[in-house]
């Protein structure tokens, strides 16, 4: 893993939002994203994982600037663009692109397919001519495995998990290094799934590119990614390689979330002890003051409650867990 | 004798772009206290069979053929003249003796009423309870279902409790009458995995306390691998496979089983390297094939798939799949 290189770099992000309601109450700060930090490597998949609410989404779009951050820095290939505005985010937009969840919503109904996979070469002035342009979008329409002759068609006249290639051939429009992926399978039926992750698979492998793949099932995000991040109430609770975080999971969150997953074979299924999680996820609002997983962990202490782990290596990984220092 | 048959169901959608044939010649049966998974993907006809058989189907649905019985008491609409007396025979019908669970529980609570009087007002409708002893009632199931300090919890509204309580709620209301079948629609699928767990945890528990049948509509092959004895695979309109869990997951005949069952990831096994999609997407019910459904995304069509539809073939006992490749009557090329 040393030998790799880091393309991205996430230090002490936080991302927070303003929820006070009226001029005259008490400021309300949703704390959506709260202190993290991770690398990912060139060529790499980092899956995101947690429940919903625990901030996977928002870290992803602070990542591509769609959110302003709080605090704490992003480095893309040994640049601060935390802070970057204007001209130098659209040349940094060209480098890291998106890939939403809904392939129904992240289409203009009124654009045709060619249009919409040639907005961002427009928007980044790549190609001279609109021939130029056109010759490329048939070249992305192949890649994505749709056929050439889509490129007049509307999103309306596409199934889900075509409208899902469309979105994917708009991200490497402007042949990108990295992308963020939120989720892009979960709108999608089961055995269209698998075409799509093959695909993010087979891109990778063709272009060189590092993702970002955020999602809440479990088992798709281990089967595409080297590296895990698991969060909770908008920390990251522990992160390292894929294998060891499943097989060996290290804080009893990590370890309470994988038990639940259901697994597609009905012996292992039905023989399958849950760890059960009492409670549920507190409000990001008012997060507990020590560790956020302590209202609900079996095995908190009287510290946990009262001090915020910080995050420590053990082995592979990085565990934020009071368990785990010496 | 069965709990529920279903002979040969058709359900016909009148659309303006013409005729959606949703459901084409169903048949099943489901035992007493058994759990049966109808697994399909969207558009495969699952959800809309079972409102078929329920009598909640939309205005432009109709159940063009089919019967079932219940405990042996003929439910289908083909036995009422009038539809409004199948709709009022129906509305008792469900209340006494069926409780349905659907995906989002928010279109199922009404948001302006009290959970009291969301549980309490079918009881008193189906029942002679008293209106304490509705309550008293209430009270127990909402504890049953595992809802903190229920005294505090029945005076609020649905938007006070989270998305698995709500689903929790939608249960407690479902066993109030103390049905024979319980009908689960998706009820997981809008819920977080630690959540869908400690669902599916209570509806395994309730089953086996009561003894009442479950039919679970999903598309999530490891929820039905948790909770059921047997499975059904829905493709097109028909069920293409139907076994106990373990013909299904172990020992899958239909091309559509096994393809599904390769492009859906297992997270303990670390060697699996590239998942097996099925090519293709499904076909347009507004013009079915004439053969088998599967035939135009099947590795293994042959020249008979396409032309006629395959008939139903006994792998094992109560293990059947439609395929023509285990009828031996099919020419091989």
């Amino acid at each position: 893993m040393s030998e790799q290189k880091v393309i991205l770099s996430v230090k002490n992000l936080k991302t927070y939002f303003d929820v006070t309601k009226g001029i005259f109450s008490k400021k309300q700060i949703v704390k959506a994203v709260d202190d993290v930090s991770f690398d990912v490597y060139e060529n790499e998949t980092f899956g995101l994982v947690g429940e919903s609410g625990c901030g996977k989404t928002t870290l992803g779009r602070t990542i591509v600037k769609l959110y302003e951050p709080e605090s704490g820095s992003i480095e893309f290939e040994g640049r601060d663009i935390a802070k970057i505005r204007g001209r130098e985010l659209i040349s940094f937009r060209k480098d890291m692109q998106m890939i939403f969840q809904d392939p129904y919503a992240s289409l203009n109904p009124r654009m045709t397919v060619g249009e919409i996979i040639k907005e961002p070469m427009i928007i980044h002035n790549i190609y001279k001519t609109d021939a130029e342009r056109e010759e490329r979008v048939v070249e992305l329409l192949k890649i994505v495995g749709l056929k050439p002759d889509h490129i007049r068609r509307y999103p309306a006249e596409f199934s889900g998990g075509q409208r899902q290639r469309v979105g994917i051939a708009r991200a490497l429009a402007v042949n990108p290094k990295f992308i963020v992926c939120d989720e892009p399978i979960s709108a999608l039926d089961v055995s269209i799934q698998a075409q799509v992750v093959n695909l993010l698979k087979e891109i990778q492998e063709k272009m060189g590119l590092s993702y970002l793949f955020i999602a809440h099932d479990l088992s798709m995000v281990k089967h595409i990614s080297d590296r895990i991040g698991v969060m909770y109430l908008g920390h990251m609770v522990e992160c390292g390689p894929a294998n060891d975080v499943y097989h060996r999971p290290l804080h009893p969150y990590t370890t309470a979330l994988l038990s639940a997953i259901p697994i597609p074979d009905p012996d292992v299924a039905k023989a399958k002890q849950r760890i059960v999680l009492e409670g549920e996820v507190p409000s990001p609002i008012n997060p507990p003051r020590g560790c956020p997983f302590c209202t609900r962990c079996t095995k908190a202490t009287e510290r946990c409650n009262r001090e915020r782990p910080e995050p420590i290596q053990v082995g592979t990984r990085l565990v934020a867990c009071h368990l785990y220092e010496k | 004798m069965a709990l529920l048959e279903v002979n040969n169901l058709k359900t016909v959608f009148k659309t303006d772009a013409g005729t959606v044939q949703a459901v084409r010649n169903v048949s099943f049966k489901l035992e007493q206290g058994e759990a049966l998974g109808i697994v399909g993907e969207s558009g495969s006809g699952k959800s809309q069979m079972m409102y078929s058989i329920i009598g909640l189907l939309a205005e432009n649905g109709k159940v063009e053929e089919g019967q079932f019985f219940f405990d042996g008491q003929d439910i289908s609409p083909s036995n009422f003249t009038h539809k409004k007396d199948y709709d009022n025979f129906m509305r008792q019908f469900r209340g006494n003796s069926m409780a349905m669970i659907f995906q989002d529980p928010m279109t199922f609570l009404n948001p302006v009423l009290k959970i009291e009087t969301q549980l309490v007002e079918p009881m008193l409708n189906h029942t002679d309870m008293t209106r304490e002893q509705a309550k008293e009632k209430a009270l127990e199931l909402l504890k049953k279902v595992g809802i903190p300090s229920p005294e505090k919890r029945i005076n609020q509204y649905p938007f006070e409790f989270s998305g698995g309580m709500r689903q929790r709620i939608v249960i407690a209301i479902a066993l109030a009458n103390n049905p024979k079948l319980i009908i689960a629609d998706e009820p997981t699928t809008a819920l977080d995995v630690t959540i869908q767990a400690q669902v599916l945890e209570i509806i395994d528990d309730l089953k086996k306390e009561s003894n009442s049948a479950v039919i679970m509509i999903t598309h999530d092959l490891g929820v039905v691998a948790k909770l059921c004895d047997r499975i059904a695979i829905m493709y097109g309109g028909k069920i293409v496979e139907i076994g106990t869990d373990k013909d299904i997951f172990y020992n899958p005949k239909h091309p559509y089983t096994e393809g599904l069952l390769r492009c859906i990831a297992n997270p303990e096994d670390d060697n699996e390297k590239t998942l097996t999609p099925i090519a293709g997407s499904p076909p347009d019910l507004l013009n079915p094939p004439k053969g088998c459904p599967f035939v135009d995304r099947c590795e293994k069509a042959m020249r008979i798939c396409k032309d006629f539809a395959p008939e139903v073939t006994e792998v094992s006992e109560g293990h059947q799949c439609s395929c023509w490749l285990l009828d031996k009557r099919a020419v091989r090329e």
